[in-house]
């Protein structure tokens, strides 16, 4: 018994540093720009749109963040072998995982846009020296979380993979679950923003991301305030979430049924987002109406 | 993106003399696996089930790439091998730790199973809550005109514009039996490749059993995710990069897929095991 | 839509490449040998320089291969050169000094059937696919291999299973502190992919130049180095791992300002603080 409830407060710690973790990644791939959102960043200069915006082309978040957090871990794990404190060596490995992130982020803005010079985008050094260590700042809470968790399950729950393989896996998990979560709302709702609200970019208006904002030019750190209200908070929701329920499901049912109490728990979770997911379409479907009549033929 | 040599028209033709191929390469495999460490059979062909669900449930996953960022087609903005790995590495966590508490096998690859269909159920919902909530744009695929499985029509919720956004029902659902089958064949992987070196590496190494536990538990994680990668990125040149569900019509390209992650796998899994066997 | 991918001829052939990849990383790997004959450990660097000869030489094969639109991006090619690479490199440990030249065999044969797989059977028809493939399983084995050897000063399977931990004044043998026990193989993994696809990402696009990406390819190669040698503090001796490190952060600095230096020859502009130019009718 005693057991289960240590078991439920550390799961419960992983499950608000996970949130923690998603909202940070979030945060910093819009801040950095990173991912399919990049894609348009780097079609507007093709298209006659310069900008300011920070093009950090570093792969996709999963890939991404499984490198830092594998490496935040790996370095964790090394300095934790030599002795080290575990909190000071999880510091350690996280600040010197950001290191080789903010790295990374400088060498694909540098090299992106130079690539560009055909169409006369220029290197901003300005932007390079004030986008990458807020970028380097929300990752080192992405990965300082991830990798705390990471020691959380391996050393108070006691699962068997060592720590630089959990670190890779739960950051390629933070990478896509803040991806899929994140990216649609910096893609379309921030870099298109003036775009009509309610609809999808058409495709004639790619590359046309904005350029301007409210006072003088938009950069990377006005996407990021912007799209931590929302996108954040939903990736931090969306990461936080699947951590707990996957922790918590396992740490209370694990002993039931010799392991079916889990499954059929993991069943019944499943089919619970399956109703929100279905009600939550059903809602927009009536709430917001079609775009047209609808039609007799399909099309 | 535009190519630089004109691809003669690959699309979604199958190959019947190269399938036969892949078909005799696995055989070859497999016999080779028998006749140098036959305890080691039944565990590659496993591995190759394994392989084989991997390949043919990230062909479930709704993947919309960089037009899915902006709202111009359905599907998760990620890309499909990292978005497959995300689901069904979370999967093979849960399943390890099944493993690691004793559990029966099946139990333990229903266990990463449903690991990984929980974290993509939770990841399709929170793009609808985003793209509902967030951004006003209700979900709508571009490929039919009624969802298969709830019958909405689609058409008129579609932007002008655009191929569609958001995850419909019967991508949701996609994603959700993706990460599922995903989660399984990675843990199957797992599981048959921790039993065999679990079971030979101490004689091997010379040491005992509770002492080889940390190197048969690394090996066979890294494995797993190694052939996770492989398997996925090979469904992901399948599709040729977005998928918007079971209902779209590339999901007809599944039979190329099987028999190439067949191979694959059993290629790997023939390396893996004779680690222990050499 | 993305940025548009067309392939820029110029600058060295990739045979030639190839080839002094290929060589470069056998004799480096060969070089850590060294350890086994002096009884130190103060060669591991080697394992380092191994890494970065074959990055040099996997990411222009990344470069070969992604000029014809595969359709699914760079960071793919990475994950499936790596995951080939992985399972024939540890198998190739267990031969003793061949372990190199039977990493490469092992991971090019996995690489020409992964590549026959993907042309056929998936149909994707691409001229270079094969060759491509196989390369980069070899870059993929030879490139763990590399890191392997920098962190624990052999490439041997004896050596990557088996640490020292010191309890009480002792020496003592484990299992669960070493390079394979401790999973460390997931960090180089990791490492590899990610720098293996960075270069050719990262100067993708009309302005590509082959010498800015070989020097990227050798900074990305540097930097996973020094992480690399911080890591291996824990399971070589601290001399060697300076050794490593030291040449790590000076290889890294002189690669990193050469980098900069070759991108402000070829951008657009090099501006500090200026506005958005004005292009007609934007």
């Amino acid at each position: 018994m005693e057991h289960i409830v240590f078991g439920i407060g550390i799961t419960a710690l992983t499950g608000a540093l996970a949130t923690v973790a998603g909202s940070a990644e979030d945060t910093e791939s819009n801040i950095g720009s990173q991912g399919d959102p990049n894609s348009q960043v780097q079609l507007a200069p093709q298209m006659g749109f310069l900008h300011r915006i920070f093009n950090k082309a570093v792969a996709g978040e999963p890939p991404a963040y499984g490198l830092w957090c594998a490496l935040g871990a790996g370095l964790a794990w090394a300095f934790m072998a030599m002795q080290f404190n575990a909190v000071l060596a999880i510091v350690l490995g996280s600040v010197l995982a950001v290191f080789v992130q903010g790295v990374y982020a400088t060498t694909a803005y540098v090299g992106r846009t130079a690539s560009l010079s055909k169409f006369g985008q220029p290197v901003y050094v300005d932007i390079l020296k004030s986008m990458t260590t807020v970028t380097m700042a929300h990752a080192f809470i992405a990965i300082f979380a991830t990798v705390a968790i990471c020691q959380l399950i391996n050393g108070a729950l006691g699962h068997p993979f060592p720590l630089p393989l959990l670190g890779l896996i739960w950051g390629i998990a933070l990478g896509a679950a803040g991806s899929a979560t994140g990216n649609p709302y910096y893609g379309k709702e921030r870099q298109y923003q003036n775009q009509k609200f309610g609809a999808g970019v058409p495709i004639s208006a790619s590359g046309n991301i904005v350029r301007y904002a409210e006072a003088g030019e938009r950069n990377s750190i006005d996407n990021g305030f912007f799209t931590h209200k929302i996108g954040g908070s939903a990736s931090g929701i969306c990461f936080g979430l699947i951590v707990f329920l996957e922790l918590w499901r396992t740490v209370l049912f694990e002993q039931v049924a010799a392991g079916w109490g889990a499954i059929v728990v993991g069943v019944l979770i499943i089919l619970v987002f399956t109703v929100v997911d279905r009600y939550i379409e059903v809602w927009a479907r009536k709430n917001y109406g079609p775009y047209s009549e609808i039609k007799e033929a399909s099309s | 993106m535009s190519a630089v040599a004109a691809k003669p028209a690959a699309g979604s033709a199958m190959n019947p003399t190269a399938m036969a191929v892949g078909v005799v390469l696995l055989l070859i495999l497999l016999g080779i696996a028998y006749y140098v460490y036959p305890a080691g059979l039944m565990p590659l062909v496993l591995i190759v089930v394994g392989g084989v669900l991997i390949g043919f449930g990230v062909h479930f996953v709704p993947v919309g790439g960089a037009p899915a960022a902006m709202g111009q087609a359905p599907g998760i903005a990620t890309g499909v091998a990292m978005l497959a790995a995300g689901g069904g590495l979370a999967g093979l966590f849960g399943g390890a730790w099944a493993a690691a508490a004793g559990q029966d096998a099946l139990v333990v690859v229903i266990t990463g199973g449903i690991g990984g269909g929980l974290m993509m159920a939770i990841t399709c919902m929170m793009v609808n809550f985003v793209y509902v909530f967030g951004m006003g744009i209700p979900a709508a695929s571009g490929k039919v005109a009624k969802d298969p499985i709830t019958g909405d029509s689609q058409a008129e919720y579609k932007s002008q514009g655009t191929e569609g956004h958001g995850l419909p029902f019967v991508s949701f659902v996609g994603g959700v039996i993706g990460g599922l089958f995903a989660g399984a064949g990675g843990t199957l992987i797992y599981l048959e490749l921790l039993n065999v070196y679990q079971a030979a590496l101490p004689a091997v190494m010379g040491i005992t059993a509770a002492q080889v536990m940390p190197i048969a538990v690394s090996a066979a994680g890294m494995f797993a995710v190694g052939m996770f990668l492989v398997n996925a990125v090979l469904t992901a040149y399948n599709i040729t990069g977005t998928i918007e569900g079971p209902h779209d019509p590339k999901f007809k390209r599944w039979p190329r897929s099987v028999v190439a992650s067949a191979v694959a796998s059993a290629l790997c899994g023939l390396v893996a095991i004779l680690i222990v066997a050499m | 839509m993305t940025v548009k991918v067309e392939v820029i001829e110029g600058g060295i052939p990739h045979n030639k490449i190839m080839i002094a990849g290929i060589v470069s990383t056998l004799v480096c790997l060969y070089l850590t040998y060294l350890n086994v004959l002096t009884s130190t450990e103060m060669f591991s660097f080697f394992g380092g320089l191994a890494v970065i000869a074959a990055l040099i030489w996997g990411s222009h094969t990344i470069k070969v291969l992604c000029s014809y639109g595969i359709g699914t991006g760079v960071p793919s090619a990475g994950m499936i050169a790596f995951g080939s690479g992985v399972i024939a490199m540890l198998l190739a440990t267990k031969f003793g000094i061949l372990a190199p030249i039977v990493a490469a065999v092992l991971a090019a044969v996995i690489g020409i059937i992964l590549g026959y797989v993907s042309n056929n059977i998936l149909n994707m028809k691409i001229p270079t696919m094969v060759q491509s493939l196989t390369e980069m399983a070899v870059v993929g084995a030879l490139t763990l291999m590399g890191f392997a050897a920098l962190m624990t000063g052999g490439f041997t399977f004896a050596g990557l299973t088996t640490g020292h931990v010191t309890s009480l004044g002792m020496v003592l043998l484990t299992h669960q502190q070493s390079f394979l026990g401790g999973c460390l193989i997931a960090v180089a993994f990791l490492l590899g992919a990610i720098a293996i696809q960075h270069p050719f990402n990262a100067c993708l696009g009309p302005g590509w130049k082959q010498d800015r990406m070989l020097v990227l390819t050798a900074e990305c190669g540097f930097l996973s180095m020094l992480v690399a040698a911080v890591m291996s503090f824990a399971l070589i001796s601290t001399g060697s791992a300076i050794i490593s490190l030291v040449i790590a952060i000076i290889g890294w600095a002189y690669t990193y300002k050469e980098y900069m230096v070759l991108s402000k020859r070829d951008a657009a502009a090099w501006l500090d603080a200026k506005p958005i130019p004005e292009v007609e009718g934007h």
